[in-house]
């Protein structure tokens, strides 16, 4: 079956003819073919059919029955009740993209991915998005395959955690290999480990991380004299 | 600018330097902006002699500047008023003295810093007063002429100026303009003005540079003669131009100077030494051409001279001229100069380290989400929506707004709400650099405050300990005392470290 949508407006008998569905059902159907890859959630599905509670539910579990309709999660909204025509893949709003598994950010295999990308431009001491994307493709380290999207979307995400930093090619040195201007990727960390960068002045004292700065006076309930942050700081 | 923190950071300041009397009129001043002697008497119910004796104490050590200006109608006869204005960036300086020393330890002789250190615990000393100084303790009384040798050394690299004039006049539409702003009630509005009034009133007062530097004449020709002929003892006359002049530590000359050595550490972390070396050659061999402290871009120079100031260097000496330019390249010149004149823009390095303070905060204060989803918005320097944001960050689309609206109840970003029909609306985010700066150094001077007055603390606390003698110390007391060495070591310097960070938000 084509994913080409159909209109909005359905002929009565757009459904699969071999399926026999009564007329409640050809409605509803017709409601969520129509939304297509985003699916409809159960409370609109009934405003939109105008059918009564029960038959709707009803007549939901039949065409589900039937291979018609399948129950997705909506990255949105988990809690509630969506259904989307069998023949459609959600969209990305729907799962929240290619990093979500089941409407849950799979943070693990983020983690396994950046990890591998900053591993290898640490040994690389350089490295280009065409030599990383090749290295993926060529280690075979992932069996899922990763997208040249995702790797994008992963070192731009370790540019912003500080892992890496984003570099103009001076043909010189380290760079040798590289075109003069080519934008590279370099580790952060000169020993290559991952780490939080280093403290800045003010984060280093109690009150650069203090929640309740803004309530500290001199003589106050909170002050530089009982706070507890100090205390703990001056622990010696 | 003069945050409501920095504030009661300079009045805390004055009031462990000077006491409660010299600090109220320092509020009142650094609270109301410029003031005359009876406003002040009015406003801090103070008496007259109290205020002028305050006023006396402020100026001497270059905390107040007076200055006249012309009030009334020209026709009829204008009346000169003479009021009085604190100097916010001199008084938090007095938290720097130690590295204003530690800069003339490095570069000259004992001597030298012995000269500076009297100029920074008195303020401002002539001559004579600099010779009493150096003799007291001593059994021969120290010559003026090697104490004017010393002074000379100062003034060479300007670490020391003649006092500004004392009583400058300032033409009235600045007074108008102060007048109408003082008058305003919000305190936001109140702070710019006064500033530059600040700005203006100094311009006004600073001498010529020929002056500033240099010795009066007859000193100068007394001293030399001394040298040549290495004779007798007289050197200055009492009616000397000389036994009257007043100097002073030039602030502006060492804040330029550790401007020059952040900037160089910034690119040392940054990029690497090679980079650091060829800064740091650039802004010696330009340090005389540098106009005001926060010059934006270094002084335009050839590659060839780069290069020979380079190799003045022990590192230098190790770079070819292609590993010179691609350093230069990564400084951020681009690859090919019109002219050969590479400038290297200064600002820019200065703003990465403030970027990368702001954003240590983030990440301590709000965790590494937060920090990731604050340097998107940082570098995109635009309006993202919230989802766009989750996208980009990994950060779970329930969690984002959470994180968003965290970072912009505690005014580290700014938030517009977009609305598409009455049900339907997004939020979209920014960091919005010029506001969250002064917030940041708001906070930073908060903390600052906090170091201190937690060290007075503890200070207070164990008092009795540091009146036992030292070989009293053994057992539990022993312990203590350990512990207040300790928390006083670690007070002190991250004092010292947060205060750098509070000229690189503020001075450089």
């Amino acid at each position: 079956m084509s994913r080409l949508p159909s209109l909005k407006r359905k002929q009565p008998d757009s459904g699969p003819s071999s399926v026999a569905l009564t007329d409640h059902e050809r409605i509803l159907y017709n409601v969520i073919r129509s939304k297509r890859d985003m699916g409809i959630w159960t409370r609109d599905l009934k405003r939109e059919s105008n059918l009564a509670d029960n038959v709707v539910n009803k007549s939901l579990k039949s065409l589900e029955g039937k291979k018609l309709i399948k129950e997705v999660v909506n990255i949105q909204n988990k809690g509630r009740k969506h259904y989307m025509a069998a023949e459609f893949e959600p969209s990305k709003e729907i799962t929240g993209g290619d990093w979500y598994s089941e409407g849950i950010l799979d943070v693990d295999f983020i983690n396994i991915v950046k990890d591998q990308c900053l591993k290898h431009i640490f040994r690389q001491k350089v490295a280009t998005f065409d030599g990383v994307s090749e290295w993926i493709r060529k280690s075979g380290i992932f069996k899922a395959e990763i997208t040249q999207q995702q790797i994008e979307e992963i070192l731009r995400a370790l540019v912003l955690d500080n892992e890496i930093t984003e570099v103009k090619s001076t043909g010189f040195g380290e760079f040798a290999s590289v075109p003069i201007g080519r934008v590279c990727y370099k580790c952060t960390s000169k020993s290559g480990h991952k780490g939080e960068p280093k403290a800045g002045a003010m984060a280093s004292v109690p009150c650069g991380v203090c929640p309740r700065i803004s309530l500290c006076t001199p003589d106050g309930i909170i002050s530089p004299g009982t706070c507890v942050y100090y205390e703990k700081w001056l622990d010696f | 600018m003069v945050t409501q923190n920095g504030i009661k950071f300079a009045v805390h300041l004055i009031t462990n330097h000077f006491g409660n009397l010299v600090s109220k009129v320092c509020e009142n001043l650094l609270k109301r902006g410029p003031l005359s002697l009876e406003k002040l008497v009015k406003f801090t119910e103070l008496t007259k002699e109290q205020v002028k004796n305050s006023l006396l104490v402020l100026v001497q050590h270059n905390c107040v500047q007076a200055f006249t200006f012309d009030e009334g109608d020209d026709r009829e006869g204008a009346k000169a008023i003479t009021e009085y204005v604190a100097l916010f960036d001199n008084i938090i300086h007095r938290l720097r003295f130690p590295k204003f020393l530690e800069i003339v330890s490095q570069e000259l002789d004992d001597e030298c810093v012995e000269l500076l250190e009297g100029l920074l615990r008195d303020g401002r000393l002539t001559l004579k007063q600099m010779v009493d100084r150096a003799s007291q303790g001593k059994e021969n009384p120290v010559a003026m002429d090697f104490v004017q040798e010393n002074l000379r050394k100062l003034l060479a690299v300007r670490y020391v100026e003649r006092c500004p004039d004392p009583e400058p006049f300032v033409s009235k539409p600045v007074k108008e303009e102060t007048t109408r702003k003082r008058g305003a009630k919000s305190a936001k509005t109140d702070v710019v003005p006064r500033q530059t009034m600040e700005q203006l009133i100094m311009e006004a007062a600073v001498l010529g540079e020929g002056i500033r530097f240099s010795l009066p004449s007859n000193t100068e020709s007394n001293a030399d003669g001394e040298t040549n002929a290495d004779g007798s003892p007289m050197i200055i006359d009492g009616t000397s131009q000389a036994e009257s002049t007043l100097w002073r530590a030039n602030f502006e000359e060492f804040i330029r100077r550790l401007r020059r050595k952040a900037l160089i550490e910034n690119v040392r972390a940054r990029l690497d030494d090679g980079a650091a070396v060829i800064l740091s050659a650039i802004l010696e061999s330009t340090k005389t051409a540098e106009k005001k402290v926060k010059m934006e871009n270094s002084v335009p120079m050839s590659l060839d001279t780069i290069f020979t100031e380079v190799m003045k260097t022990e590192f230098g000496r190790t770079m070819t001229i292609d590993r010179v330019r691609a350093s230069l390249i990564q400084l951020g010149c681009p690859s090919r100069m019109l002219e050969d004149s590479y400038s290297i823009d200064l600002k820019n390095v200065l703003e990465l380290a403030r970027n990368e303070e702001v954003e240590s905060i983030v990440l301590k204060r709000y965790g590494k989400d937060a920090y990731r989803i604050f340097r998107l918005l940082s570098k995109a320097g635009r309006l993202l929506e919230t989802d766009k944001i989750a996208d980009s960050t990994f950060v779970e689309k329930k969690d984002a707004p959470k994180i968003l609206s965290r970072l912009w109840t505690d005014n580290y970003l700014h938030m517009e709400k977009l609305a598409l029909s009455t049900t339907k609306s997004f939020l979209l985010w920014k960091v919005n650099n010029p506001v969250l700066r002064v917030h940041v150094l708001d906070e930073m001077y908060h903390a600052a405050l906090n170091l201190s007055l937690r060290m007075a603390f503890e200070q207070e606390k164990d008092e009795e300990l540091l009146t036992i003698p030292k070989d009293k110390i053994v057992g539990p007391i022993q312990k203590r005392y350990k512990r207040l060495r300790n928390v006083w070591l670690l007070l002190g310097s991250s004092l010292m470290k947060l205060d750098d960070a509070l000229m690189l938000f503020h001075d450089f």
